[in-house]
């Protein structure tokens, strides 16, 4: 049992650090946001940081790092508020070609992924599911040899940045299976728009829209894919979090109210020593999501919404506390802090909210407890 | 960074399991896992059994007879002695004056001391609140004063935790006036059979006789008791705070207890059906469990930090705080869970050697009462807005 980071942990965890303070900052951030939640430049200099490539295998042009190294990036990039989702293209979409494509789509996508040339994301959300991924009405129909999808699917990352989407949809045995949809064929239509966090997302529509099979057991792919997705969430919440935190007990220190820091008012501080709790809970468990990642479907499924549930139940408390610790500065939009609040609340409703994961924890508890028993 | 116990550590656990599943008196372990009270003999027989093994001191030093263990060591037995449902060490000999004597005693004293608390031949009480001093204890009034060869001790000490059964107590004594509060006292260990010497039963709001005041009426010490310096007292108390720093959560316990909550809940029947099947009880079980969870991995991250010598993960306060919340929790989910069979008041029924028949199922009984003494656990060993109070000061300064 080791909770310390390698060596090149800590320097990889450094150079995304140093990314993020130098190209990501709150004015920076902004401007993304205004001009439509996504920035190509930004991906650019994420492929040559190499962080494109981190989980793509080494002979498809990747780094093949494992969930730590994604964990830390993912922290990393939540502290900074990165709007380009990362963690949709690079870790989930990457992992489900990587672990289910065939051979040739592998060649067709991996390398373009791992050079930054192509972002793929997976869309999880679909209108009537709200977060239940085997819930899937889009369809797929085999016509000739082309599979073809009818159906839609809702705020799916980078919206009409994606260059291609993975889907789930029901085949005509009524089995779901895994697909990729070049977003610039004919029949695919989208919507785009920013979301909460200030990041770029799209309604699309399939009206008979050409695809490629990614894979026939679409459900389990789609869960894992989803699981990691969940650990990345949990992680930019943790560094979101951090951030936040340290701006809030700057303020409390700065502000003066009475004559004094508003740092030294009891009824405040008992807040910050209960946020200080849920920052550290919420980061235990971070851990424990990416270091289950690797375990066997149904333990890593029990401990991702533990995770999810707890992420969810901290990240609420904090980002409020947050604001209220501020006082009136804390609602406005010039104010860095509520920002990292609506960053916060995004990854609450995002693949599951907390009401959702304590259902999960619910249904799969055993007759024990504890981190090495479930 | 990797979830898994080495084979070693495994190997370790293993047989520390097999070791207790043979030692462990099999009447003692039933009246842990029902939740009955133990007698002295009860608990003083199983500390026994482990002195003779040398384990009633895991954080000893093998120089003082300790088995050598590391911090992850120490918490694989912690967790098997929970899992086994054995009594839980009483930590005022093992675990709190003996590190005071060790780094601060005289050679003289850690011979006479030490070997009677790691055999559990002599019960410790400790002696540090006062009637005026509660989460304020730098203001204790219970005055030493040196004549000749030994101090005169006056006063009253109170919340003195199994006190009764007590052959010595350690205590923080006023020895100057003058200062600061923290700097006029001195630590004293004092003889309870000493003439002068009064314990009175507090009993708590579930009849039991758990805590005591221990009076002191020109109780003679001599003076060679006096542990390091006179006036320097404060530091040690600290020194001995700052130790054993993931066993305040508490976690193993807890886990314990939360199975034996679904056991419950599984039992009990509401409307015909398990009450576990009920969804609003059974999501406040799953509640818990995230949240027992979540104080697992922060455990485990300061015992992972530890062992590598590290300190910067100072988050005791935070482990106190959130291990009492759930103690609290899971107190009162058990009473729910049980709900109208909690609230006959058997006391009877949980003293040791009870034989009657029980009202409801036979875990029943001490249900509520627990509960009601369980509120103790935010409150002692440094209150949780005190614990607040040091969390804050680490973050935002003076």
């Amino acid at each position: 049992m080791d909770f310390e980071f390698s060596s090149d942990q800590e320097m990889l965890r450094d150079s995304v650090r140093k990314w993020v303070q130098k190209v990501y900052t709150f004015d920076q951030y902004r401007a993304t946001v205004k001009q439509g939640g996504f920035s190509q430049d930004h991906w650019t200099q994420l492929a040559e940081l190499g962080l494109t490539a981190l989980a793509v295998p080494e002979d498809q042009d990747g780094l093949n790092m494992g969930p730590l190294e994604a964990m830390i990036v993912s922290e990393e990039l939540g502290r900074g508020m990165v709007c380009e989702p990362w963690a949709n293209a690079c870790l989930a979409a990457t992992s489900i070609l990587r672990d289910n494509a065939s051979r040739e789509i592998q060649k067709q996508y991996l390398p373009v992924i791992a050079s930054g040339a192509k972002k793929v994301a997976v869309a999880f959300v679909e209108r009537a599911a709200r977060y239940e991924l085997s819930y899937v009405s889009t369809t797929a129909k085999l016509v000739g040899t082309q599979w073809q999808l009818t159906g839609g699917k809702s705020i799916v990352a980078f919206g009409d940045a994606a260059d291609a989407i993975i889907v789930a949809a029901r085949c005509e045995d009524q089995s779901i299976a895994l697909f990729i949809v070049n977003t610039k064929t004919t029949s695919v239509s989208n919507r785009s728009y920013c979301i909460q966090d200030g990041s770029r997302a799209g309604e699309f529509t399939f009206a008979s829209a050409n695809a490629q099979l990614v894979c026939t057991n679409g459900l389990a792919a789609l869960e894992r894919a989803a699981d990691i997705s969940i650990a990345a969430l949990c992680a930019q919440a943790v560094g979101a979090m951090d951030q936040l935190f340290a701006i809030t007990l700057d303020y409390m220190n700065t502000r003066k109210q009475f004559g004094t820091a508003i740092g030294t008012f009891q009824a405040l501080r008992h807040r910050v020593a209960d946020v200080k709790m849920q920052v550290e809970l919420a980061r235990s468990m971070s851990y424990f999501a990416s270091l289950k990642l690797t375990a066997p479907d149904a333990e890593r499924r029990y401990a991702v919404s533990a995770a999810k549930y707890q992420i969810g139940q901290s990240l609420r408390y904090v980002g409020q506390q947050a604001i209220q610790l501020h006082g009136g500065i804390g609602v406005t939009d010039e104010y860095m802090a509520g920002h990292y609040f609506k960053y916060l609340t995004t990854i609450e409703l995002s693949l599951g909210d907390s009401n959702h994961h304590l259902g999960q924890v619910a249904t799969r508890m055993t007759d024990t407890a504890g981190v090495f028993e479930n | 960074m990797d979830l898994q116990f080495t084979q070693a550590e495994l190997d370790f656990r293993q047989e520390v399991r097999s070791w207790i599943s043979t030692n462990l008196p099999t009447d003692i372990r039933d009246k842990v896992r029902l939740g009955h009270e133990l007698s002295k003999d009860e608990m003083q027989r199983w500390a026994k059994i482990l002195g003779a093994k040398g384990w009633l001191v895991p954080a000893w030093s093998e120089q003082f007879g300790g088995p050598g263990w590391n911090t992850v060591q120490r918490h694989l037995f912690d967790e098997e002695c929970a899992l086994a449902h054995a009594p839980g060490i009483i930590p005022f000999g093992p675990v709190m004056v003996a590190p005071v004597i060790m780094a601060f005693g005289s050679p003289a004293q850690q011979q006479k001391f030490l070997p009677g608390i790691a055999s559990a031949e002599v019960w410790w009480c400790q002696g540090y609140s006062e009637p005026g001093s509660g989460s304020d204890l730098a203001s204790l009034k219970t005055k030493a004063v040196r004549e000749g060869d030994h101090y005169v001790v006056n006063g009253q000490k109170t919340w003195t935790t199994l006190g009764q059964y007590a052959d010595w107590i350690f205590c923080l004594v006023r020895t100057s006036s003058e200062g600061k509060p923290q700097t006029g006292i001195s630590f004293l260990l004092i003889d309870m059979t000493t003439p002068g010497i009064t314990v009175r039963p507090i009993i708590t709001i579930d009849g039991a006789h758990e805590v005591n005041e221990v009076w002191f009426d020109n109780v003679k010490v001599p003076v060679e008791n006096l542990v390091g310096e006179e006036n320097k007292g404060w530091t040690y108390a600290k020194y001995l705070l700052a130790h054993e720093r993931t066993n305040i959560a508490r976690v193993n316990q807890s886990k314990r207890q939360l199975e034996r909550l679904k056991i419950i809940a599984k039992s009990e029947q509401s409307n015909g059906k398990p009450l576990i099947d009920d969804v609003r009880f059974r999501d406040d079980v799953a509640r818990l469990e995230v949240d027992i969870l979540a104080l697992e991995m922060m455990v485990l991250r300061v015992l992972s930090s530890e062992a590598k010598g590290k300190t910067e993960l100072d988050v005791a306060g935070l482990l106190k705080i959130r291990g009492s919340e759930i103690q609290q929790r899971y107190t009162e989910l058990m009473m729910q869970a049980a709900g109208p069979y909690a609230l006959p008041m058997m006391r009877e029924a949980m003293a040791a050697g009870w034989q009657g028949d029980a009202i409801g199922a036979d875990y029943c009984a001490p249900l509520a009462g627990t509960y009601f003494n369980y509120r103790k656990t935010s409150i002692y060993g440094g209150s949780n807005e005190v614990q607040r109070n040091i969390i804050a000061q680490q973050l935002l300064g003076v």
